[in-house]
């Protein structure tokens, strides 16, 4: 499903290289944790998935149901099935939840040759999701994250992951600024969308949110590339004996 | 000293005398360079069907039951509708701002109509503007007169085609207590010029929610003069401009802080693209005796365009000692953050573009109280983003 081989990343206005030849490959129905210390390419590495501009790819490739993923647009990406659950979600002023819900789901359907969704149909698809991750509808006509406090943005994340029903998730820290119990509503949103079909890669810091989200491999980046692997046993490995052997090992 | 000008061809040809770019506030604004036609009073008989035709492009064509009309500076009768409101068709100046465009208005003998409001008024007014001409000027004058303690709502409209000069003087006044909404729509012909000056003076406890869509016309220049003469009257003054290729819209607004506890407020949301220029200036002024003035400005540009202009001049003059009043501007380009956002989610380029513009002069389409002129004004951005 998806393949990342060789990666090598390096910010555009800088001559520093962030990720030195990672390489990942993910089946559907799969669930990869990356876990890593501060500064080891985790934020990156879901920026260049989901095309963010400002990065450069100097080496490797990224290929997705066997097509060049780094040739399309950020929204080309979407509409092939990735999403990404931002670690800071944009607020953006004067643009309405439920409108930028609309245009973005028809804006993938068209681009993957369905119909449009009628307004009834669209309103009872997003209610139904939104009542699971405690949204209510006044969330839902404030405009695009603003306001929200942190665990609902995180919420907000969730219901437009579970609206656009992506192939492939990637969750980049959704458990950073969250308290125990929105970190059970958001773990319990995402282990609904859990399917044979779909793919997640839980990009974090910390063990806490595997406990919610049992992956199914656990990788540990760092210095840019995955140095181990494992099963779901590794992140308590290094829950208790912390990434300090790691970043020895890529210095 | 001053030494004094040679005529230009639309100065021989007005007779008249336009403001120079010596003068402050016309720096950058310049009429005698952009006036650059013999363009004269004459009258031009334009055809029924072009003015029926453009009548019908009016936003408001199918909302409104009340309409006055005027076809290339004059009012016509007969295309006009009316039941409300007490309604003269005769020029009732009564202001006395000393101002370059009221003169040249005054100079230019201008028609108009007179519209009283009294007691509630929620329907829908509007004052449409129609102009079918080539190398025209023309000239009108209103006047707006809301009763103490009545509302009104009315919508001025301008729309045309050909090569012509307005100059629009609307006089306007809000007795104690009263409400007026205005919303004035430029949508002038491409290389039309729209010149105007509205004059607002409100009573004690006055409101006035004032919102202008600049979007029409090569020149345009709006000059504002709003005075409060009741204390805790409340004036808001709003714009949106919505311009490209070389067009050229120039705000100039002083409000007048004469009493205390009086509230104003000024939001101008201005989008730039290709190579046009928005300038904003906003005056102050804050008598020493209006303690507990409130007053807030701000004015902020979208430019599109690496070629296009904002320029904002602020000024407060404040005598008083106990007032709040504040001013921002700001210019920048699309938010590079919000638009990966929203492409992240699928949303191609040019959909996500005109989503954050549109929601970027939604700001002041939400001060619009009647929902369906409001409606229609998010529909004119987005026609217009189309096209961009």
């Amino acid at each position: 499903m998806l393949k990342i081989e060789n990666l090598h990343v390096k910010l555009e206005d800088e001559n520093r290289e962030i990720l030195k030849g990672l390489s990942l490959t993910v089946k559907p129905g799969e669930v990869h944790a990356i876990m890593g210390p501060n500064g080891s390419g985790k934020s990156t590495l879901s920026y260049v998935l989901a095309g963010r501009e400002g990065y450069e790819v100097t080496e490797g490739s990224v290929t997705y149901n066997g097509e060049d993923m780094l040739a399309l647009e950020p929204h080309q990406r979407a509409a092939k099935g990735l999403f990404l659950a931002f670690q800071y979600p944009i607020e953006i002023p004067g643009v309405q939840t439920m409108q930028f819900l609309k245009v973005a789901i028809n804006a993938q359907r068209k681009a993957r040759g369905e119909k449009e969704l009628s307004i009834p149909e669209f309103m009872r698809f997003v209610k139904e999701r939104a009542a699971k991750l405690n949204i209510s509808q006044d969330m839902l006509k404030r405009p695009v994250n603003v306001g929200f406090s942190g665990g609902e943005k995180k919420r907000a994340e969730i219901l437009q992951m579970a609206v656009l029903e992506p192939s492939l998730c990637v969750l980049d820290e959704t458990d950073s600024g969250l308290d125990i119990d929105a970190l059970k509503v958001v773990s319990d949103g995402v282990n609904a969308l859990r399917s044979p079909e779909r793919a997640m890669i839980v990009i974090t810091h910390y063990q806490r949110l595997l406990e919610h989200i049992v992956p199914d491999f656990v990788h540990v980046l760092s210095g840019g590339r995955i140095v181990k692997s494992g099963g779901k046993e590794l992140a308590l490995e290094l829950e208790a004996n912390g990434y300090a052997d790691y970043a020895e090992k890529a210095a | 000293m001053t030494t004094a000008l040679a005529k230009t061809s639309a100065e021989e040809a007005l007779g008249i005398s336009l403001p120079h770019r010596r003068m402050e506030e016309w720096r950058w604004t310049d009429l005698r360079a952009r006036l650059a036609k013999p363009y004269a009073p004459i009258e031009s008989a334009a055809k029924a069907s072009d003015i029926d035709r453009l009548l019908s492009t009016s936003p408001f064509a199918k909302l409104v039951r009340h309409r006055v009309v005027f076809v290339n500076g004059k009012f016509d009768a007969g295309r006009s509708k009316l039941v409300g409101p007490d309604f003269s068709a005769t020029v009732a100046s009564r202001h006395t701002v000393e101002d370059p465009l009221i003169a040249m208005n005054t100079s230019l003998k201008p028609d108009g109509v007179t519209l009283r409001f009294a007691g509630q008024t929620a329907e829908l007014v509007e004052i449409v503007h129609v102009a079918v001409a080539t190398v025209q000027a023309m000239a009108i004058r209103n006047r707006i007169e809301v009763a103490d303690g009545a509302s009104a709502s009315v919508i001025e409209t301008f729309v045309g085609e050909g090569d012509y000069v307005v100059n629009a003087v609307t006089e306007i006044s809000v007795g104690k207590g009263a409400k007026l909404d205005r919303l004035k729509i430029e949508r002038e012909a491409a290389v039309a010029t729209h010149l105007s000056h509205v004059i607002y003076d409100l009573g004690e406890n006055a409101k006035l929610n004032d919102i202008t869509l600049t979007n029409g016309s090569t020149l345009n220049r709006q000059n504002g003069t709003c005075n409060f003469h009741g204390q805790y009257a409340e004036a808001k003054i709003s714009g949106a401009y919505l311009l490209k290729g070389k067009q050229h819209a120039d705000t100039a607004l002083v409000i007048n802080h004469a009493v205390p506890h009086c509230v104003s407020r000024e939001l101008f949301k201005i989008v730039l693209d290709e190579n046009a220029r928005g300038i904003f200036q906003g005056k102050v002024v804050v008598a020493r005796d209006a303690q507990k003035t409130d007053g807030k400005q701000s004015s902020h540009a979208l430019l599109l365009s690496e070629y296009a202009e904002f320029d904002a001049k602020p000024e407060l003059e404040i005598y008083a000692d106990d007032v709040v009043c504040g001013h921002g501007a700001t210019a920048g380009d699309i938010n590079h953050d919000h638009m990966f956002y929203l492409k992240s989610r699928g949303i191609p380029e040019a959909e996500a573009k005109s989503l954050l513009i549109a929601a970027f002069v939604g700001e002041v389409f939400d001060l619009v109280a009647d929902e369906a002129a409001q409606a229609a004004l998010v529909e004119i951005a987005a026609e217009w983003l189309v096209k961009t």
